[in-house]
């Protein structure tokens, strides 16, 4: 048997067994679960080489899985993070209801999303999509809560989607004969230009909604946050980035044929960028971390369609590098609200206040991420943002620069949110008995977020299969040229080097931490936080001194105009008038036997009146 | 002379000069307020005065670590930028670590301190330092749009996002951008209003108002280093305004002359000025400056 069947079948036989070994034992059923991603995982990586492809025939229908250099790229970030959360899951889920379901969806999402990248053919690419929908929205609706405010909203998203998606596969059929996505590549260049539009945007469509980009995100921020939180980093960071592989191939290797495609991609790229800044506007408004996080994901997966979307080598490396990276860094988060939530059952920042103490470790892994999400260097986000900005100035694009810079500069000001409202400010009495959380749930978090780190200082790791996968779409190498090992480069030939500046930032830091602590640190007391200077006064030990409600009101005052409209609003809009519409229905089919004896005596009163004109 | 050893005594040379001159410059504006408001003031040199006492107080009590590192953070970001920025023209007096970074980077090298430190305030749990945190943060968003305007004007007009190359171009053509790209000097200066928090823009430290806002739990050497890191901080961001606008300078004395000149627009504008509330100074930002950035853009893409 073929080696690309055993994954698959090791994935599906793990599901259900991990679902049924619940009711034998629970520590085997972790087991279970553990082995039943991580083996299939290391199978995959150790057995499978890119380019190996298996067919069969189902249904009469020809089908083709094998995976690609492009793909394998994303299979780094289903993959590991699939496995480092699966690790996170079992801490989280320790002592939890439901855990058969959570295991089995869990499992499955995993195999689905991998099933994907390992589809060349329509058929099985959009099972696969399907049972990744199926999976996620089972999720979703975990907590039994807003499973109709929510859950339904997400269902319909998808739903149009899948639609979408299903009418671009029926087409691509009728033009090509067979559902291969290599064929339909091949024959694209030539169809005519109605096809050669409505295709991608039918896809575009079905991706959009998983990538959530404006309009098609208003389900991300209730899904993300409802979701429990080991689901939602895999969700957020895995899951939205299958809508951004599809998306990739579309644009890279259909619209890029196209010579009208430069309008195409203009306007996916804006749409990102208003993505990015209404997202990130929205993100700075929330008080609870889930939803903030949720909102920060919609706006960080902007940048990467922006990326994307604008087509330059480096701004295709730059998106693809900032898929990996928010993979990472907005799973870690997620981990941490989870940690927190576990911890303290509360995720909400005017609640919680001054854990930096009782969870050193997860603060840690917080404060990595969040540096890496607004992109300061030495961190990994850093080099994706420079990617950008650089490909975006390069390729003249001032003012979506603008817009995205903006976006990243207010992302500071959630980013600050997140870790004051969690970890800083007034140690309440309320949270004393708080203690760190399991070491199965700290351990994933601080090896992502040492991994940001890593590839902060060394995104040559990275860009080198990220590279191979865009030369498997037809670009030139980039590398020496863009990027080496820890050099990045424009195409006006402008570099930063990051290895240089890690150590300059290490060494200053080093030389002023050592001038500040000999006779500091050592000789000095720690006072708490209510030991503080508040207009000469010791505050009382009852005194809560905790800032965070409100917390950036002056700047949303500032931008309180753009937040006024929401997409959401309009959507509902066209609910309630489609409600309207079903209520005046209802007025006609009243259900009572009575009216439709009327109906019909009427029809009959009306046939006699006009027979001769009918009949004549 | 090209060793690593060389290179670091550089830098520490330029630190040493940037302090000196930081400081100074923080001494003159208090001078210059007070005879502004017809006070005699104090002299020229009371900072170095301040700086000493601070260094020679021992400090009895922290916040915890993230407290004790918020100082080290700042003064961090304070000295990269420095790095970045050529001090004179030649390069060969203070041979920094220019190369190695380029306009982006130090957008973003920039803003790694204020957060750095943010969390430093945050852990003292002080709420006036939270709320001037929040307050600046704020800031930085209304600011950095007419000064990121700005530099991709520059950056679009010639092509290049090297400060190096920047200063090249008006070696060349003998003439400043002050006068060639002139809106996108006046967006760049008018964003520097807030780069530097003087009134009316003060609403961070906010005196009489937020205690000082985050520094207001630091005091010793942990005020020393916020102090001199302001000064190094000062320093950097007028000679990067020197050399992206002015034409850089060949010796210290120009360089001096032209920092100064430059460090007096903020001032003056301040002393004259009263406080705005956030959003105000949000919005300052984001009406004739971004307006101005605008102009800027055009200016590059069409002439």
């Amino acid at each position: 048997m073929d080696m690309i069947y055993l994954v698959f079948l090791i994935f599906l036989s793990g599901a259900v067994i991990s679902w049924l070994a619940g009711k034998v034992n629970h520590v085997l059923q972790d087991i279970l679960f553990l082995a039943s991603v991580i083996v299939p995982s290391v199978l995959f990586y150790m057995n499978v080489s890119v380019g190996q492809e298996v067919h069969f025939k189902a249904g009469g229908i020809d089908l083709s899985w094998g995976i690609t250099d492009f793909g394998w790229i994303f299979s780094l970030i289903v993959l590991g993070l699939g496995v480092l959360a699966a690790i996170y899951s079992v801490g989280f889920m320790k002592g939890k209801e439901r855990r058969g379901y959570f295991y089995f969806n869990y499992v499955l999402s995993i195999m689905s999303m991998l099933g994907i990248l390992f589809s060349k053919d329509f058929v099985s690419f959009f099972i696969f999509w399907e049972i990744m929908t199926w999976s996620s929205y089972l999720m979703v609706i975990y907590n039994g809560k807003h499973t109709q405010s929510i859950g339904i909203k997400y269902f319909i998203f998808s739903a149009i989607g899948a639609y979408a998606m299903l009418m671009a596969i029926v087409i691509s059929h009728s033009v090509t004969g067979n559902f291969m996505i290599a064929d339909l590549i091949t024959a694209y260049p030539v169809l005519s230009f109605n096809l050669q539009v409505l295709i991608p945007v039918l896809l575009l469509t079905g991706f959009g909604v998983k990538t959530a980009i404006m309009p098609l995100h208003v389900w991300a921020p209730g899904a993300y946050s409802n979701s429990p939180m080991a689901f939602t980093s895999v969700f957020s960071g895995a899951l939205s980035k299958m809508g951004v592989y599809g998306l990739s191939i579309v644009m890279l290797s259909m619209i890029s044929h196209l010579p009208e495609g430069f309008w195409f991609r203009e306007v996916l790229a804006w749409m990102g960028a208003v993505t990015a800044a209404t997202g990130t506007l929205w993100a700075i408004k929330q008080d609870d971390a889930k939803k903030l996080l949720a909102y920060s994901s919609v706006a960080q997966l902007g940048y990467i369609v922006t990326g994307i979307a604008i087509g330059t080598e480096l701004s295709i490396l730059a998106g693809l590098f900032l898929a990996v990276m928010h993979a990472i860094f907005k799973s870690t988060l997620f981990m941490a609200v989870g940690a927190i939530e576990r911890q303290t059952g509360t995720t909400n920042f005017t609640e919680v206040t001054g854990l930096i103490r009782k969870m050193p470790w997860t603060f840690l892994a917080s404060l990595m991420s969040i540096i890496a999400l607004a992109g300061i260097p030495p961190l990994g986000g850093f080099v994706g943002k420079w990617m950008l900005y650089e490909s975006l100035i390069t390729s003249d694009h001032y003012m979506l620069i603008i817009l995205v810079f903006f976006s990243s500069t207010a992302a500071f000001l959630y980013c600050y949110k997140f870790l004051f409202g969690f970890f800083l400010g007034q140690e309440e009495k309320e949270w004393a008995h708080v203690k760190e959380a399991p070491v199965l749930m700290v351990i994933p978090m601080l090896v992502l977020a040492g991994l940001s780190f890593v590839l902060g200082t060394f995104p040559g790791l990275l860009l080198k299969p990220i590279d191979a996968g865009m030369q498997a779409l037809g670009f030139a190498p980039t590398n020496q040229h863009l990027w080496d090992t820890s050099i990045l480069f424009n195409s006006w030939g402008n570099q930063v080097a990051l290895q240089p500046i890690l150590y300059a930032i290490l060494a200053i830091f080093v030389v002023f931490t050592i001038f500040l602590t000999i006779k500091g640190y050592k000789n000095t007391r720690y006072v708490t936080t209510k030991d503080i200077s508040s207009s000469g006064e010791v505050p009382k030990e009852h005194e809560n001194l905790t800032f965070s409600v409100n917390f950036f009101q002056p700047f949303l005052r500032a931008v309180e105009p753009v937040m006024r409209r929401q997409i959401d609003k309009y959507y509902n809009g066209f609910a309630n008038g489609l409600e309207a519409l079903f209520d005046f229905t209802r007025k006609i089919y009243t259900g009572n036997g009575q009216t439709y004896a009327i109906y019909v005596i009427l029809f009959l009163i009306i046939m006699l009146l006009m027979k001769n004109n009918i009949f004549g | 002379m090209d060793s690593i050893w060389y290179k670091i005594l550089g830098a520490v040379v330029s630190f040493i000069v940037a302090f000196i001159v930081g400081m100074t410059y923080m001494g003159l504006s208090r001078k210059i307020t007070a005879r502004v408001q017809n006070r005699k003031g104090p002299p020229f040199y009371q900072n170095f005065i301040d700086a000493m006492k601070l260094y020679s107080k021992s400090t009895a009590i922290h916040h915890g670590l993230m407290q004790h590192f918020g100082p080290a953070f700042i003064m961090v970001s304070s000295i990269m930028t420095l790095m970045i920025v050529p001090v004179l023209n030649d390069g060969k007096w203070f041979p920094n670590l220019n190369f190695d970074g380029d306009l982006i980077f130090l957008l973003y090298i920039m803003v790694f301190g204020p957060l750095g430190m943010a969390l430093g305030a945050g852990q003292t749990g002080n709420p006036n330092s939270a709320i001037g945190v929040t307050r600046g943060l704020s800031q930085m968003v209304g600011f950095e749009i007419p000064w990121v305007m700005a530099l991709v004007a520059l950056m679009m007009q010639f092509k290049t996002t090297s400060i190096i190359d920047l200063m090249e171009v008006q070696a060349q053509s003998g003439t400043w951008l002050m006068f060639s790209s002139p809106f996108a000097f006046i967006a760049a200066v008018l964003a520097m209003l807030g780069m530097f928090r003087y009134s009316p823009f003060d609403i961070v430290g906010a005196p009489t108002e937020l205690a000082s806002g985050p520094v207001s739990e630091n005091g010793g050497k942990y005020l020393f280093t916020l102090m001199s890191s302001g000064a190094v901080f000062a320093f950097a961001k007028l000679t990067l305004y020197v050399d992206l606008f002015m034409g850089g300078a060949d010796n210290l004395i120009v360089l001096l002359l032209k920092t100064f000149a430059i460090y007096l627009i903020p001032m003056l504008y301040g002393v004259v000025s009263p406080r705005y509330r956030t959003e105000q100074a949000i919005r300052y930002f984001w009406g004739w400056p971004t307006f101005f950035g605008l102009l800027a853009i055009l200016h590059a893409v069409f002439f």
